[in-house]
């Protein structure tokens, strides 16, 4: 889709990763100014290098103080705030175990970046987004896995429920002062990381996840493009009646069981 | 917004509305050529009444569906439009609210049917027009917007789910009623 996002400056949390710079990408299509955030500054200014009309910003949502600083810069150097993209997040693959067995530092990591991170960045991009009285968008990246639970990793699963509910309440408060809140529920993305994880490196299914594809209608994991169309989407003054949704982008994965 | 569809053919079935009527005008718009019931269509759009009431036939729409998903070449699309009241059941409507879950249970079921060849997909379309050409007035006391959608506001989420760059969504509803569904949007 096209849609005109002139004017409006947005931010990208994760922006460094492969689902955040595609996203970044199509907002800057679209006309967006975007903020390319990331703990990991290097990553951020080589995506920020390649876009038409973005800047790079480091960023730790996990700290109140880092939140804070940056959104303080974007005023500084965008002067507005107009499209929030909850994107940082992170999971393991070291403790493949269930919840009672899973070591308690390394819950509370993951909780803290992908539940109280979210809450701590949107708390202070909300600041300049309620004070213009302009409205705005905040769209979360949440997970399928925060719709329908999956095994051996408790605090992702429960970090993206969160996510989803708080997605909901959100919209509920916030939709009165025009700010729209809408979640994303990507299924399995095909990116450099999760390649490694889940798939060969030419990109073939392994035993394993040949079966796990057989519980997806369209028998293949997304690209992040298509993640990127539907953040795309919800940024679009077209959907300026959207409020509250959670829009699972998982090629059919949580439509139903295929048995 | 715009979204690529030249080339696209296609087929409105089922109820004949003020929604479907600016939905065929915005797919028009978009490059797509609407026909009729004797070609196979690339989109298909499955429309049911949009304001609550009694005596809804689904399942010569959901069987109309499914002979033309059987029948679609790989890249196609079906949306259903239905109400929002689909994914929240509303207490004065006990049979509206069963048939629109039924039918949002039927769209999920087609789309593991068909995918990957055809991706199906619906719109939930909230409170609408005054007076009501969807939903029912009451929806207005959980919309934290306070206020009916604009029939453009409806038209742009069901492009997004015709847009073929739009292609790893299937099996989902889309509603479309500013928060309604949400949760309790009053103050409590």
């Amino acid at each position: 889709m096209q849609c005109d996002l002139e004017g409006k400056v947005a931010l990208v949390t994760g922006a460094a990763g492969a689902i955040g710079s595609a996203i970044a990408e199509r907002l800057t299509d679209n006309g967006a100014r975007v903020i390319i955030a990331d703990i990991n500054l290097q990553g951020a200014i080589q995506v920020a290098d390649g876009l038409a009309d973005a800047i790079a910003l480091a960023v730790d949502i996990s700290q109140p103080d880092s939140v804070e600083n940056l959104v303080l810069q974007i005023m500084r150097e965008a002067g507005r705030l107009d499209i929030l993209v909850n994107n940082a997040g992170i999971n393991t693959q070291a403790h493949r175990v269930n919840i009672d067995a899973f070591p308690l530092d390394e819950w509370n990591r993951i909780v803290r970046i992908d539940l109280d991170g979210l809450y701590l960045m949107s708390r202070a991009a909300l600041a300049p987004m309620l004070a213009s009285g302009n409205g705005g968008r905040v769209i979360n990246i949440a997970s399928v896995v925060g719709l329908a639970a999956m095994r051996l990793q408790s605090p992702f699963v429960a970090a993206k429920a969160g996510i989803i509910h708080l997605t909901r309440s959100m919209a509920l408060e916030l939709g009165s002062q025009g700010v729209l809140t809408n979640a994303i529920a990507p299924g399995s993305v095909m990116t450099d990381l999760t390649r490694k994880l889940f798939y060969s490196e030419d990109g073939s299914f392994s035993s394993r996840t040949e079966e796990f594809m057989q519980h997806i209608p369209l028998n293949r994991p997304g690209t992040v493009q298509e993640i990127a169309e539907a953040a795309l989407f919800l940024a679009s003054p077209g959907a300026g009646y959207v409020n509250g949704q959670i829009l699972a982008v998982d090629g059919g994965w949580t439509a139903g069981y295929m048995m | 917004m715009k979204i690529d569809l030249n080339d696209r053919a296609v087929l409105f079935t089922g109820a004949d509305n003020r929604v479907t009527a600016s939905a065929k005008k915005a797919l028009v718009a978009n490059g797509a050529s609407v026909i009729d019931d004797a070609a196979v269509p690339d989109l298909l759009i499955v429309s049911f009444p949009l304001v609550p009431c009694a005596g809804i036939q689904l399942e010569p729409s959901v069987a109309k569906a499914r002979s033309v998903a059987q029948a679609m070449g790989a890249g196609s699309r079906i949306v259903f439009i239905l109400s929002a009241i689909a994914a929240m059941p509303m207490r004065r409507y006990p049979e509206y609210s069963t048939q629109m879950a039924a039918a949002m249970a039927a769209m999920r079921v087609l789309a593991m049917e068909h995918g990957p060849k055809v991706l199906v997909n619906a719109l939930g379309v909230g409170l609408l027009g005054e007076p009501e050409e969807a939903g029912d007035a009451a929806m207005l006391s959980h919309v934290p917007q306070g206020r009916a959608a604009t029939r453009d506001e409806v038209i742009a989420p069901l492009l997004f789910l015709c847009d073929p760059l739009n292609s790893y969504t299937t099996g989902q509803i889309l509603s479309v009623d500013g928060g309604w569904s949400a949760g309790y949007g009053r103050n409590f």
